[in-house]
């Protein structure tokens, strides 16, 4: 159950041997407290095997999985069959994956045969049975689905002439391929596993070892079966909250090559060269994930004028001062540098992915901070790019146009913090910021980030009440709600769609069911400002009395006074949930620096 | 053979100095058809070779095995 143990496990049978020694463990710890993931796994082959493996992938994650493995073949039945062991199991997660003979039965041999009209008809018959395994499983559960598509053949009865044909038999398994893609493209419960590639990514001669497939029916060589869990862990992550925000970087011989300190500006290896370019393309790569929203930091032992030389200056050089949210270029250590960096972009130390060459320093860290993850860079630094590529830390079910913007945000928000470090008085300081907000109801472009924060939102959070995009779609369709948005804008940048409220309109009486702010704007009397527009409509609706309702959590504190702070009264206290009232008639104005923007 | 009684130990969930040569599916609780078809592939991948499907079908026991992987030129004392 630990990271450590991850490095020695490499053979299928180590990792049964791993399963079997992490289950006696667990039979004597509390587990309560742990992530649970519920799984099924439903497959046109034997898959036996893969439930160990999978387990053993997600105790290294911490989470505890339940695993159900469909009855060999079974899957159809399962699926249609409202009342099967599949629907009792109320998966979180469920995995298809259904072979390409399966899917063609005999015409994967007798394709050639087929008429024209044949081919179009299996063509959407295939297309058909997935939608409906699909659209079944989406009219009876929640579960996210991860669908297999299917393996391209290699190989074709009419050769190198298979597509001269009006639809050969490779292309006609591509364009099942791209169908299914395109059907699925903007649904946010399917998800298209493109199997295809798994299978040219391995090997397409050696991924089917044809007597285990005689002998067995298993269609994929065991010894890829952990690969394949890796991909489900690609999901899983996202699926358990557990996508990384963050990438934490050393400078020396891992953004460029050498010692800053010592081969100076034009001795460290960067640029078009064999040995500079390994860095330069390592870069690239980061940077277009600072581009789709990562946030960027730098923790580096160096002098911090040598360092930032290079970052300015060096023509070379990708990644900008721009592109950091945090800078920890000092003689500390790399753990307190850490911690530092976390405390500063206000983010948990497991939204972080550490990368130094150094192993020490990598060593250190994954022994203080576990809750890191730390990169074991290669040696060589040709091949940093591949390790880079090939972390899944930052896959998401969703991507907002805020998601991609997340990187810029957090290095605006160094620049105002330098300012406020300036500035002593918080109001010169706010004045200075030259914000305004834009106010706006419910819209389908912006309900999916609205669900989204309260699906995120813990800090300044009053009900912490999570909902799905359906919720609040419902919400702003009903005439006894009234659901908006609010965005920040101020002189570093646009900080996006940050805050929400939802009001319950009862006769005369309105309740605020749910009202947060993201916690990078928190602290700027944008609080105030919602709470001010709130107030203002309702008096335009001729409401008595605005009810505020708190429900405290391990991480709303920054709420708790909110209510009291306002004018509110505490009125009464029910279950967990406090109470609060504030007459509509009562004065309330909004902060006057801020300009209001309402659509 | 210490190779050998290592996977097969780890496979089958036995102790390695309980494997004989006569061990077998009759006196492994845990020796089924899927484990046998995991044994071959980890033997394959651990000693680098590849057995026939017919090699498969014939290993009746730990003895089979050794004189499959003694054809393939791996020597098991």
């Amino acid at each position: 159950m630990n990271k450590k143990n991850a490095q020695k496990i490499k053979t299928v049978s180590d990792y049964f041997e791993e399963y079997r020694s992490v289950k006696k463990k667990l039979e004597f710890e509390d587990i309560s407290k742990l992530k649970k993931v519920k799984i099924a796994i439903l497959s046109s082959s034997t898959i036996q095997g893969i439930e160990k493996i999978l387990s053993v992938e997600c105790y290294n994650l911490g989470i505890i999985p339940e695993i159900f493995i469909g009855g060999y073949k079974q899957y159809y039945q399962e699926v249609l069959d409202k009342t099967s062991s599949l629907y009792e199991f109320k998966p979180d997660l469920i995995i298809i994956s259904i072979d390409t003979h399966t899917l063609l039965g005999d015409a994967y041999f007798s394709y050639f045969q087929l008429a024209e009209e044949e081919k179009k008809r299996l063509f959407k018959n295939g297309i058909n049975e997935v939608t409906s395994l699909v659209d079944n499983i989406k009219k009876n559960l929640n579960s996210k689905v991860i669908f297999h598509n299917f393996e391209v053949p290699i190989y074709s009865p009419l050769g190198i002439i298979d597509n001269k044909q009006e639809l050969g038999f490779i292309e006609f398994v591509k364009k099942i391929n791209s169908e299914l893609e395109k059907r699925f493209k903007l649904d946010n419960q399917i998800f298209i596993f493109d199997y295809e590639t798994f299978c040219s990514k391995w090997g397409k001669n050696n991924i089917t070892d044809y007597k285990m497939y005689y002998l067995g029916d298993i269609k994929i060589n065991l010894k890829y079966l952990p690969k394949l869990c890796g991909e489900y862990i690609s999901y899983i992550k996202p699926l358990m909250s557990m996508t990384k925000k963050c990438i934490v970087l050393d400078l020396d011989n891992t953004l460029w090559g050498g010692i800053i300190g010592e081969d100076g500006l034009a001795g460290i290896r960067l640029g078009p060269n064999p040995e500079g370019k390994p860095f330069v393309e390592f870069q690239k790569y980061i940077l277009s994930l600072f581009n789709r929203g990562i946030i960027l930091a730098i923790n580096s032992k160096n002098n911090l004028e040598d360092a930032l030389d290079v970052i300015k200056n060096h023509p070379y050089m990708i990644l900008r001062e721009e592109n950091f949210a945090s800078i920890k270029i000092n003689w500390n250590d790399k753990v307190s540098n850490i911690k530092e960096i976390a405390k500063e972009l206000s983010i948990g130390l497991d939204s972080l992915v550490f990368f130094d060459d150094d192993k020490l320093n990598r060593e250190m860290v994954k022994l203080a901070l576990p809750e890191v993850e730390v990169v074991d860079l290669p040696e060589d630094p040709s091949l940093y790019l591949k390790v880079l590529m090939e972390l899944n830390d930052f896959n998401s079910f969703y991507f907002s146009e805020e998601d991609k913007k997340k990187g810029v945000m957090y290095v605006d928000q160094r620049r105002r913090s330098e300012l406020s470090e300036v500035g002593t008085d918080i109001t010169e300081y706010l004045k200075a910021l030259d914000m305004s907000v834009v106010i706006e109801r419910a819209t389908p472009f912006n309900i999916p980030r609205i669900s989204q924060l309260t699906q995120k939102t813990n800090q300044f959070n009053m009900t912490t009440r999570r909902y799905l995009e359906e919720n609040i779609k419902q919400f702003s369709d009903n005439n006894n709600y009234f659901v908006f948005s609010v965005k920040v804008e101020d002189k570093f940048g646009d900080n996006g769609l940050t805050g929400i409220a939802i009001i319950e309109k009862k006769e005369r009486k309105w309740i605020i069911d749910s009202f947060l702010l993201s916690c990078r704007v928190i602290g700027r009397r944008i609080e105030e400002t919602i709470l001010a527009y709130i107030l203002e409509e309702a008096e335009k609706e001729k409401v008595d009395v605005l009810i505020g309702e708190f429900i405290p959590t391990k991480k709303n504190d920054p709420a708790k006074d909110f209510y009291r702070k306002n004018g509110f009264e505490l009125i009464g206290e029910k279950k967990d949930m406090q109470l609060w009232k504030f007459p509509v008639e009562k004065s309330y104005k909004y902060p006057e620096f801020i300009k209001i923007v309402k659509k | 053979m210490k190779k050998l009684k290592k996977i097969l130990a780890k496979v089958l969930e036995v102790g390695e100095d309980e494997i004989t040569k006569e061990t077998s599916p009759n006196n492994v609780e845990n020796w089924d058809s899927f484990n046998a078809l995991m044994l071959v592939s980890e033997l394959e991948n651990e000693f680098n070779v590849k057995f026939t499907m017919d090699e498969v079908r014939q290993i009746k026991n730990v003895g089979d095995i050794m004189k499959i992987l003694n054809k393939h030129g791996i020597k098991i004392a």
